[in-house]
């Protein structure tokens, strides 16, 4: 792709062809504002010619770390293409067809197309990294695309808009009752203006993720669902449950998300055991609920449903938190599957006390949810 | 300022050295490139390394006045860029009341500049000479005032409806900050050049301290610098910047203290560490940290 060519500008314009390739948003703009800049600069300095480069091109801390490298890369193939020019042109007249490669387009008629094979395998391997079991596997960048989703839906659920007013000292609605009690004392002439607006509801979310075994194949999802909420949203408490509950606010506080993992794994001991959604909802009702729950409070409830525990219990507990919470969401990775029904046992119990019940299992179906709340 | 055109790289960064800030080649490379093209510079890094402090220094060495605008959540544009002075509108035409001037003098008057409070952009536009505007911490701000932001750089103008729209009689020298706490659009970034600033290695961090604190004892200052360097690359909550260096140094010099020891470091870590966890980690990790940094308390060796 690098081939040389004689004037500075020609190759800064193909140097930047070359960011463009790996990623960096590099526009005519930026092509026309370096070379303006080659205009007054001593240019022969290399040290001078790189910095004014990376300062025109780059556009964050990753592309600023990044450039130094590529940089280098650019420049030596550079050079490396000034003696491999000749000798490239006249291989691509000779070059015959060889016997391996007449087979191998043979076979890839006879048997399908190979590159399809290889998409499809790309296609299926979201899932492959979802079931492992090691926390490690969980990559940073899906962490990220998460985080902007859980973004925007904290930011909905923290702006929702109370029929109320309170006073703003922005301008905004006048507030007439006040302003007129306000300016009595001047006989009524309007000097100061009150103002007020919309109060916003202050929602505190309370997560309640199940971790048993057969919600293992999402335990990657559900960690970075957990960790992207509690970092993005203030008033939000987190617990885990499989056979009993626990609290794991403190451990989602962590800034790097790795540090998250290794908490987590040093504590997961009951993690992947079977689940008992009653016994851990009753535990949270009576340990929890009295401090954490108010009529302000918004219960999500990550789980599928599968319970080996107290049917019975499972009722009553949902009942009480649906009373005494604002509004109960049911996340339920299975049913994204169109042939889902909600038949488990402890899902049919759940139910009734459900208020939105939604298939939640990547950062799509996130996207979705967002019309839900 | 026409004599910038002639300025070259070494003379940025003396001109930046002589007030007082230390700098390497990629920051004197940014400040030239921002004034030579007349582009906002975006300077990204963690907190305390010196970013806000290129605006003023530059404003310093370009002998004009710097203009700043501190961003938070929820500033909006009649905090940035102007309001109407209400109140006294109101008194004017209270006073004006059995004036016989007709309805349309009396609001020409109202919207005048005498009741026109300038906001700091708005300032910055209408300024008599060609100002540096400072926009600090730009990351805070909400996502609608950054894209309001973008049409002012672009077009370097204001409408305000009563009055009409006012250009720029200088465009002025933007710079923007950011801790990187919210990504900025790509919208903005474009806008701009762009400079990241890390902590500083051990020679740039003496040079900014024996600057900074002149006072200070050079056995000590380097203990400091040392030490700093070493803190750094402990996990904290809060890592400490150059303004904590320099805090410390300060404290310590007027303590007169020559050398740093055990008690000394735990007494006054306050004025480097602002987070108790962090606190406490460093207490507990301080005959190590000592250790690499090569202090010796007299009562630890003999």
């Amino acid at each position: 792709m690098i081939g040389r060519l004689t004037s500075l500008s020609k190759n800064i314009v193909q140097f930047c062809i070359f960011l463009r390739s790996k990623g960096f948003a590099v526009g005519v703009e930026e092509e026309a504002i370096m070379l303006e800049v080659l205009q007054f600069l001593d240019y022969t300095s290399y040290e001078a010619f790189f910095m004014s480069l990376k300062t025109v091109l780059c556009r964050s801390k990753t592309q600023w770390d990044a450039f130094d490298k590529l940089f280098r890369e650019y420049w030596e193939q550079v050079s490396q293409a000034v003696d491999a020019k000749l000798k490239a042109e006249t291989k691509k007249k000779k070059q015959p067809v060889s016997r391996q490669q007449q087979f191998s387009s043979l076979m890839a008629w006879m048997k399908g197309n190979k590159n399809k094979e290889a998409e499809e395998t790309a296609a299926y391997s979201m899932n492959e990294a979802l079931s492992r079991k090691d926390f490690s596997a969980v990559p940073e960048s899906e962490v990220d695309e998460l985080m902007r989703c859980i973004r925007n839906l904290s930011r909905r659920l923290a702006a929702k808009a109370n029929r109320r007013y309170e006073f703003t000292r922005k301008i905004d609605l006048p507030d007439l009752r006040k302003t007129l009690r306000r300016n009595l004392r001047r006989g009524g002439e309007l000097i100061d203006i009150i103002y007020r607006r919309p109060k916003r509801n202050r929602l505190k979310l309370l997560l309640l993720c199940d971790v048993s075994k057969s919600m293992e194949l999402y335990s990657a999802f559900l960690l970075q669902f957990m960790y992207a909420f509690q970092q993005v949203y203030n008033r939000m408490e987190t617990f885990v449950f499989s056979t009993s509950l626990k609290r794991i606010t403190p451990l989602l506080k962590q800034k790097n998300f790795h540090d998250t993992l290794e908490l987590l794994s040093t504590e997961s001991d009951g993690w992947r055991a079977g689940t008992r959604i009653g016994e851990s909802l009753h535990a949270f009702v009576e340990d929890y609920s009295r401090k954490l729950v108010d009529s302000g409070t918004i219960v999500i409830i990550l789980s599928d449903g599968w319970d080996m525990g107290n049917i019975d219990m499972l009722q009553k507990s949902m009942k009480i938190i649906q009373e005494k919470t604002k509004k109960v969401i049911w996340l339920n990775p299975l049913a994204g599957y169109a042939a889902y029904r909600p038949d488990v046992a402890g899902m049919k119990a759940a139910m009734p006390y459900i208020d939105v019940f939604a298939p939640v299992y990547n950062a799509e179906s996130l996207r979705t949810l967002t019309k839900w709340l | 300022m026409s004599n910038l055109r002639t300025t070259q790289l070494q003379d940025i960064q003396n001109m930046l050295e002589q007030q007082g800030y230390i700098t390497d080649k990629s920051v004197a490379m940014s400040v030239f490139l921002s004034l030579q093209l007349n582009k906002p510079l975006l300077v990204e890094g963690p907190a305390g390394v010196g970013k806000t402090e290129i605006a003023k220094v530059m404003a310093n060495a370009l002998k004009t006045d710097l203009i700043r605008l501190q961003c938070y959540e929820g500033l909006d544009a009649t905090h940035a860029l102007y309001e109407w002075n209400y109140q006294r509108q109101l008194l004017h035409l209270k006073m004006t009341e059995h004036d016989s001037h007709s309805v349309d003098e009396k609001e020409k008057t109202i919207f005048s500049d005498a009741f026109l409070m300038k906001r700091p952009l708005l300032q910055a536009i209408t300024h008599h000479q060609k100002p540096v505007l400072l926009i600090d911490e730009i990351d805070r701000s909400d996502e609608e005032f950054e894209s309001f932001l973008l049409e002012m750089l672009s077009d370097w103008q204001i409408t305000i409806p009563e009055i009409g729209t006012m250009k720029a009689t200088f465009i002025p020298q933007v710079i923007l900050t950011s801790n990187r706490t919210r990504e900025l659009s790509e919208a903005l970034r474009r806008r701009c050049l762009y400079l990241y600033i890390d902590y500083p290695d051990f020679e740039k961090e003496w040079l900014i301290v024996k600057n900074r604190v002149p006072g200070v004892d050079a056995k000590l200052g380097a203990q400091i610098t040392r030490f700093m360097q070493e803190l750094r690359l402990l996990k904290l909550e809060k890592t400490p910047g150059i303004a904590e260096t320099i805090d410390w140094a300060v404290a310590l010099s007027v303590l007169h203290v020559d050398h740093l020891d055990k008690t000394t470091i735990e007494q006054t870590l306050g004025v480097v560490l602002k987070e108790w966890r962090d606190t406490r980690q460093v207490q507990m990790s301080l005959s190590e940290l000592m250790e690499k940094t090569k202090i010796h308390s007299k009562f630890d060796s003999p």
